[in-house]
């Protein structure tokens, strides 16, 4: 009796001092209490704080140098490159105009808009994107980006409003490569050493918003950019909080003091929905990453040297198996190295078929006849055993025992091994010394994979670690980095996917779906996502003021 | 005394040396280093600009001459600059040429893990010392079964479930507590009072859960100190001597069984600078524990090497401070050492 009275009291009296102490949830609480009708729609409308959360803290501001995706995506809002990827990702001006390539294909000459301004007020012109490029270009900038900057052999200015690169060769993921560096005022670095400058704590840039506070361990916020060179955005500020953990970061979204994260599969189709009032104020979007899961063999070993093994293996996975289970259901199947639904990607491929029969023929035209005890393939009197070596990754290691027992079924031994990342990396990819692994590629937009595929990228540290070497594949590579013509470039990469997808070096298992939620205030978000995302028009989401968290002390 | 001081300060240096050697070579053990990190594992980062990283952190260059040349900054207390957050000081803050003062990592994480380790410290001690009376002075009846069955479950309960529910019962299903972080959103614009209180209320979790572990074993030790004290014969002396029992036990029995404590507490020096990677992350703290979680995950070097050798260098002291501690407190003890 005594414990739930004393237990009673104990909340009233909590109850008394938070209502006493108000101040402290101050802008916790939705107006008018239950009563919003988030569905309800209003006209679009200036101001507001949008606060979203992010499991990692930049390092810097300077993306070039930071190198990590927190930086990036804060930095996004910050700083302009010369060109970006509209809706349907193809390319367009940013802080250029209008850009030109001439008619040998090696020299690209940008024309930037007129009246272009830092967020301090003084004039951007093309000597901050000479400036930058040569910072990007120095030898002694700490960062891994520098290399595509580097073929450009000059760089020169012939006005205040024209920026002109020539490469030795034609370069055809150079567009690509200017959409991803952002302009940096000189007249705030030069002369700095940009390794170390507070310029990263304190960046100046052009775009929307600006740094308006940044606490350490806490959050970043930014505000309105008066001087933004893409016009105002709709909302006032926008801060991101750094919640390392994604279940403290969901309880934030349940209690209302985020607007927005990322769900995993689990929450976005079994929690949400299963709420009615989460459903009443969480709006969820789905949009493909730029990226795929696979399984890769090390082609220097034996047997995976051998077409039928890997591709028996191919046959033998089943792949909607894959996405049923480890991302239920939220994932598409994959048969080029590109983002399903982009041009890059053929259209006239598709993944193996789970077919265990054809794999088991396959395994026995390799020489893999006969059958131990347990049920294993044998050649030669020795079963197929290997290792997947996987990193710390829930859905990589679900993927890995999903693959382990399909393997088992028609007679391979696979074990699984997880390993934290800088150890796999060190340890087993830049030796060479792996059979199988489970890992994702992260790509640009860029169709070039020059530097996975080529025969050329095999040194210790490089990214062609499985080993793959096709003379075809080599010449295509080679012939898509030198055109730049869209169509064209399309067939040449459209027959390299199809040799890929013959040759399966790799079994493609999966491109997951990116999983937003959204706080029902936030409007103006195109559902459903273009090929781009839902973040490519951030700018024009608004969130009507009766809708707007009380924000007491402004 | 002073000599006994002075000779254990001196032996500390050798051992330091020696200590941070070790870690150095352990932590060069793992495989891997700053440019295996999963942001550069982008195809559009290449494997000659790694290598140029490399050589500007001399991580090309063997274990013993990175290990001299990291000795040769320390002599100076100069702990470097971090790898991953991008020349940020390991240690406290510098300031560049235009007067922009750049602060320390560990003198960014220090404060607030400090702070926690303290209020929880001080929760366990506050709690542990009854419980463990309590328990001692109703052995084997009822109360002491009840203490020893909690502070087993809160022992035995995983830290980040049970912060887990806590942080959805307070936070998401009432909204008593808030969930995560150290501040609130508006925290600069609220009173002193506001301030505090906001403080207070984002550090009642935190400090709760990492307490909860601790008292477990405190609070045994403290009610097994009693009972054999307990035993003795001064104890059956007080109480032949007609003095009351809540004399016996709190100024005779306690203040003896207290005295393990005192080693205990020098022992935790160290401890109260290291956070808890799993407390930390669940709740948003940018504390000591995550930043040596992220620097081991991410090979930051000097960082590593930072908190390694602030910590042992605090163990050393701590052992030191518990000794005369001891001393101070046990005249038997302070006979035999000076």
């Amino acid at each position: 009796m005594e414990r739930p009275l004393l237990l009673k009291y104990l909340s009233l009296r909590m109850g008394t001092l938070l209502s006493l102490g108000l101040l402290l949830t101050a802008c916790s609480k939705e107006p008018g209490g239950n009563a919003a009708d988030f569905d309800q729609s209003y006209p679009p409308s200036s101001g507001g704080t949008l606060i979203d959360a992010t499991a990692g803290e930049p390092s810097g501001l300077i993306p070039m140098i930071a190198g990590e995706a927190a930086a990036s995506a804060v930095a996004s809002n910050i700083f302009n490159s010369l060109l970006k990827y509209d809706k349907n990702l193809e390319l367009q001006g940013e802080l250029a105009q209008s850009w030109s390539v001439s008619p040998d294909q090696k020299t690209i000459t940008f024309k930037l808009k007129p009246g272009l301004k830092w967020a301090d007020g003084k004039p951007l012109t093309s000597a901050d994107v000479l400036f930058t490029w040569k910072l990007v270009t120095d030898d002694n900038t700490r960062t891994p980006y520098g290399s595509d900057y580097k073929l450009v052999i000059r760089a020169e200015t012939p006005d205040v409003a024209t920026f002109r690169v020539s490469y030795a060769n034609p370069y055809a993921p150079a567009l690509d490569s200017w959409a991803g560096l952002q302009i940096l005022p000189e007249h705030l670095l030069k002369g700095q050493d940009i390794n170390t400058t507070s310029f990263r704590f304190k960046p100046v840039g052009s775009h929307y918003y600006k740094l308006e506070e940044w606490k350490p361990g806490e959050r970043i916020s930014l505000v309105r950019n008066p001087n933004s060179t893409q016009g105002p955005p709709r909302i006032d500020r926008l801060v991101s909080r750094f919640i390392p953990d994604p279940a403290a970061q969901f309880l934030e979204l349940l209690a209302d003091n985020i607007d927005s994260m990322t769900l995993n599969p689990i929450q976005y189709s079994r929690i949400v929905p299963s709420r009615e009032d989460l459903q009443k104020k969480l709006a969820l979007y789905k949009e493909l990453g730029n990226n795929y899961t696979y399984l890769g063999f090390n082609l220097k070993h034996k047997p995976f040297d051998d077409i039928r093994v890997r591709q028996a293996i191919n046959y033998a996975i089943d792949k909607q198996e894959l996405i049923d289970g480890v991302l239920l259901g939220l994932g598409e199947p994959v048969s080029s190295p590109y983002k399903p639904g982009t041009r890059w990607t053929n259209p006239d491929l598709s993944p193996y078929p789970y077919d265990p029969n054809k794999a088991i023929a396959l395994m026995k035209e390799a020489g893999y006849t006969g059958r131990d005890k347990e049920g294993y393939l044998l050649r030669n009197g020795k079963r197929l055993s290997f290792d997947i070596l996987t990193n710390q990754n829930k859905q990589r290691e679900m993927s890995a025992v999903l693959v382990q027992r399909r393997l088992k079924e028609i007679g391979i031994d696979a074990n699984i091994r997880v390993m934290e990342w800088a150890s796999f990396i060190g340890r087993f990819i830049k030796t060479g010394d792996f059979d199988v692994v489970l890992l994702g590629w992260g790509l640009s937009l860029d169709p070039d994979q020059y530097s996975i595929w080529h025969s050329s990228q095999q040194a210790p540290g490089q990214f062609n670690f499985i080993g793959y070497n096709n003379p075809r594949v080599d010449k295509l590579l080679e012939q898509g980095r030198l055109e730049l013509n869209p169509d064209k470039r399309m067939k040449i990469y459209h027959e390299f996917a199809s040799i890929l997808l013959a040759d399966s070096p790799i079994v493609y298992l999966y491109a997951g779906y990116g999983l937003p939620a959204i706080h029902k205030r936030v409007k103006g978000i195109d559902n459903p996502a273009p090929p781009a995302g839902i973040g490519y028009n951030s700018y024009d989401w608004y969130i009507p003021p009766p809708l707007r968290r009380n924000e007491i002390s402004q | 005394m002073i000599r006994y001081l002075l000779k254990r300060l001196f032996w500390m240096v050798p051992l330091l040396v020696g200590i941070s050697l070790i870690s150095f070579l352990i932590m060069h053990l793992a495989p891997g280093d700053i440019t295996n990190s999963e942001a550069s594992f982008n195809p559009k980062a290449s494997e000659e600009s790694r290598q140029k990283l490399r050589e500007l952190y001399n991580l090309d260059k063997p274990i013993i001459v990175q290990y001299g040349l990291w000795l040769k900054r320390m002599v100076k207390l100069d702990f470097g600059t971090s790898f991953a957050s991008h020349q940020k000081p390991v240690f406290w803050q510098t300031k560049d040429a235009e007067g922009n003062v750049i602060k320390g990592m560990i003198q960014e994480a220090l404060p607030i893990t400090l702070l926690i380790n303290v209020l929880s410290l001080g929760l366990i001690i506050f709690a542990a010392v009854p419980l463990g009376v309590v328990s001692a002075i109703t052995q084997n009846r009822p109360p002491d079964r009840a203490i020893t069955l909690f502070v087993f479950i809160g022992f035995a309960i995983p830290g980040f479930w049970l912060a887990l529910m806590l942080m959805y019962w307070t936070g998401v299903v009432h909204d008593w507590l808030p969930i995560s972080g150290i501040h609130s959103l508006n925290h600069d614009k609220m009173s002193a009072w506001g301030q505090l209180w906001d403080t207070l209320t984002h550090l009642a979790l935190p400090v709760f859960i990492s307490g909860l572990s601790g008292l477990a074993g405190i609070s045994l030790f403290i009610r097994n100190g009693m009972l054999d004290v307990l035993h003795q014969d001064y104890i059956t002396t007080a109480r032949a001597k007609g003095l009351s029992e809540n004399t016996v036990v709190y100024r005779h029995a306690l203040r003896n069984a207290m005295l393990p404590l005192i080693t205990i507490l020098g022992l935790a020096i160290p401890g109260l600078i290291g956070g808890s990677v799993i407390a930390e992350s669940i709740f948003a703290i940018p504390g000591m524990g995550k930043l040596f979680y992220d620097a081991v995950l991410m090979r930051d070097f000097p960082v590593i090497m930072g908190i390694l050798t602030i910590g042992s260098a605090l163990t050393l002291l701590g052992n030191l401070i518990a000794d005369i501690a001891y001393a101070w407190a046990d005249p038997r003890v302070r006979r035999g050492v000076m």
